[in-house]
């Protein structure tokens, strides 16, 4: 009795002072980012720091999107990570699906899972020279198809995985009665299996989103101007030789966190049930 | 007309061979039960015929057709899984019509269907639920309305009725069976439940070990087993089966169990096998009991009373009368129908006749 409520008490309040804690440190960054967009550049170096905008202004906005070529950067983020996100979510759902579900001779299922894995292994900056070259050769540099297709080699190997893990957990019995009662093993796929990983596909879709949106090296290596050229290219571009404008940095970067929080409310739902996915059965 | 042949089918999986040289018929309109324990090979056999597994070697036909190669789409079954498998985004309505919308039957037809087998089942007042809204007999329902709604060559039952609680179990039963005879197709009916074997079956085929030790008529398994495995399987509760030796027509046990006129025979390794209703209980005194044994324990079932005493160290149990009263350690007479007895050779596990 006497351990009883105190020490529910004091756990309780632990785990709220972690929690606020964890959210100061996450979410400080884009308040200040946030606060500084509306800020003139004189106020954002003002000592001690204004918490709030005393001067709102949207000269920055300004700068950065009408006379700055910002919303073609966010077009073509948009593009290319919605392209990268579709075809690596279509394909990783089929190679998932397949490794989850054939009969290969021996341990194959496992060497061909590790081997799409280990693609992973290496880190990006590996890859850039022999991309780089290769995309030269295809004369498809400072394109969006290109930085798509590095994309999508960094992403599907990871969506693969993550539909393999989803697609284990499904009862197999259940495709088995759509084949029995008629279907193809396509048409088990397409009408029982897919419907049912649905919380799989938005925890894949939004990382491989969120992946491709933030990218930096691979986009830095391979665009040059705005034809290609994603938000982060774009906003680390205010860095100059001369001067560095912070307004429009922040300005740019608080915008570019806006759709991908849009997205993720949209499949927050999803996206819960689909990372507890595999742990509760049932 | 359709039959289902099996003709040499052996079952690999890597070293392990789940079923073994595999010969049946199972006739048209039969309602033929696999009975084993699990891991005997009764569901793989199953699921080659849905198309489920492949086959490792010999041949399987349905009605005259050789379908190994064959997609399960296109063999024309339906089956009942054990645990249902409902499409759980699916309403009963969509899963019951599923195997007509695949084969592109017109959604008028197809509803009219629909609530016609949904009628016949009962569950024409569910057919807007999902199947996590159902109770476990409902669920049972959608799976046999699935399956039955576009009268396939041959129904597989994987253990339809084994999650549904004991009352539910008896009534499905025996809606199954009326079924079955309704609609006159062919059954292939995988079970561990020797009751559900003995009670739904026209034959029935005893598996062990990827092998079938005994193909009959229910009658047949249980009044005639060929083997030791058959004998105890078979039952509830199973045949009592003694170990003791046979000398000249002679069975003896250690625990003292002592019965003639088994012909001639000599088995070192003998088991006798006497079914609890074939073992009875004599007046004291009687000169004739086999065995006069101290009772070990005393169960009534309602119709009847089951009686277990002790011989030496081995136990064996009798039905006796429901109106029958005995005492822990009671000293008891009993005494075997001789023509009702089974002598089993310990070593090949094969009935011997006397």
């Amino acid at each position: 009795m006497p351990r009883g409520r105190t020490s529910i008490d004091i756990q309780r309040i632990g785990a709220y002072v972690t929690i606020a804690v964890a959210l100061v440190i996450t979410l400080f960054p884009v308040y200040w980012i946030a606060a500084n967009s509306f800020k003139y550049d004189i106020d954002i170096f003002s000592i001690p720091p204004q918490w709030l905008p005393s001067n709102p202004t949207l000269k920055h906005y300004h700068a950065a999107f009408i006379e700055r070529p910002f919303l073609i950067y966010a077009l073509n983020s948009l593009i290319i990570a919605a392209s990268t996100t579709l075809v690596s979510v279509v394909f990783g759902s089929m190679a998932g699906y397949a490794l989850a579900r054939f009969q290969y001779p021996g341990r194959w299922r496992y060497q061909i899972s590790f081997w799409i894995l280990s693609t992973r292994m290496m880190p990006p900056i590996v890859t850039i020279i022999p991309l780089y070259i290769a995309f030269n050769y295809l004369g498809m540099l400072n394109t969006k198809p290109a930085v798509i297709i590095a994309y999508t080699a960094f992403n599907l190997p990871f969506a693969t995985w993550m539909m393999k893990s989803y697609f284990q957990d499904l009862p197999v019995e259940l495709e088995e009665a759509a084949m029995v009662d008629g279907d193809t093993r396509w048409g088990a796929f397409l009408h029982v299996a897919l419907p049912l990983a649905r919380p799989g596909l938005a925890a894949t879709a939004i990382f491989c989103l969120i992946i491709s949106w933030n990218e930096f090296l691979l986009a830095l290596v391979l665009t040059l101007t705005e034809r290609s050229q994603t938000l982060p290219i774009g906003i680390a571009g205010r860095v100059t030789q001369y001067s560095t404008y912070w307004g429009e940095i922040s300005a740019a970067g608080f915008t570019a966190c806006i759709p991908i929080m849009i997205f993720a409310f949209i499949v927050q739902k999803h996206l819960v049930r689909g990372i507890s996915f595999g742990a509760v059965k049932g | 007309m359709t039959s289902v042949t099996f003709q040499g089918v052996v079952k690999k999986f890597g070293e392990f061979i789940a079923v073994n040289d595999l010969n049946l018929e199972v006739r048209d309109k039969e309602f033929l039960v696999l009975l084993g324990p699990s891991g005997c090979g009764k569901t793989t056999t199953m699921r080659m015929v849905a198309g489920l597994e492949e086959v490792s070697a010999g041949d399987i036909f349905i009605g005259g057709d050789r379908v190994n190669d064959v997609l399960p789409k296109y063999r024309d079954v339906a089956m009942v899984f054990q645990s249902y498998a409902l499409y759980p985004h699916f309403s009963v309505a969509d899963n019951i019509g599923y195997p007509l919308k695949i084969r592109k039957v017109p959604e008028e037809k197809r509803r009219q269907m629909v609530m016609e087998v949904a009628r016949r089942v009962e569950l024409d007042r569910l057919l807007d639920r999902l199947p996590k809204e159902l109770s476990g007999g409902q669920r049972q329902r959608v799976a046999l309305a699935r399956a039955i709604i576009r009268t396939p060559k041959v129904f597989l039952m994987d253990e339809p009725l084994s999650n549904l609680d004991a009352k539910l179990r008896v009534q499905m039963r025996a809606e199954l069976k009326h079924l079955q005879h309704e609609l006159q197709v062919t059954t292939i009916y995988v079970t561990h439940d020797q009751i559900e074997a003995m009670t739904l079956a026209h034959r029935v085929a005893v598996m062990s070990r990827g092998v079938i030790e005994q193909l009959g008529t229910p009658k047949e398994i249980y009044n005639n087993p060929r083997t030791l495995f058959v004998a105890g399987f078979i039952g509830s509760p199973p045949m009592n089966l003694i170990d003791g030796e046979v000398s000249d027509g002679a069975f003896t046990s250690a625990g003292g169990i002592k019965i003639g006129g088994l012909g001639h025979s000599n088995v070192a390794d003998a088991v006798l096998g006497v079914r609890p209703e074939d073992a009875h209980l004599l007046p004291g005194g009687s000169g004739k009991a086999n065995v006069t044994a101290p009772i070990y324990s005393v169960e009534l079932t309602g119709e009847s009373t089951l009686v277990t005493v002790r011989a030496g160290d081995s136990l064996f149990t009798l039905r006796a009368d429901k109106s029958f009263v005995g005492d822990f350690d009671q000293m008891v007479n009993v005494s075997f129908a001789p023509e009702r007895v089974f002598l089993f050779d310990r070593k090949s596990q094969n009935r011997v006749d006397f």
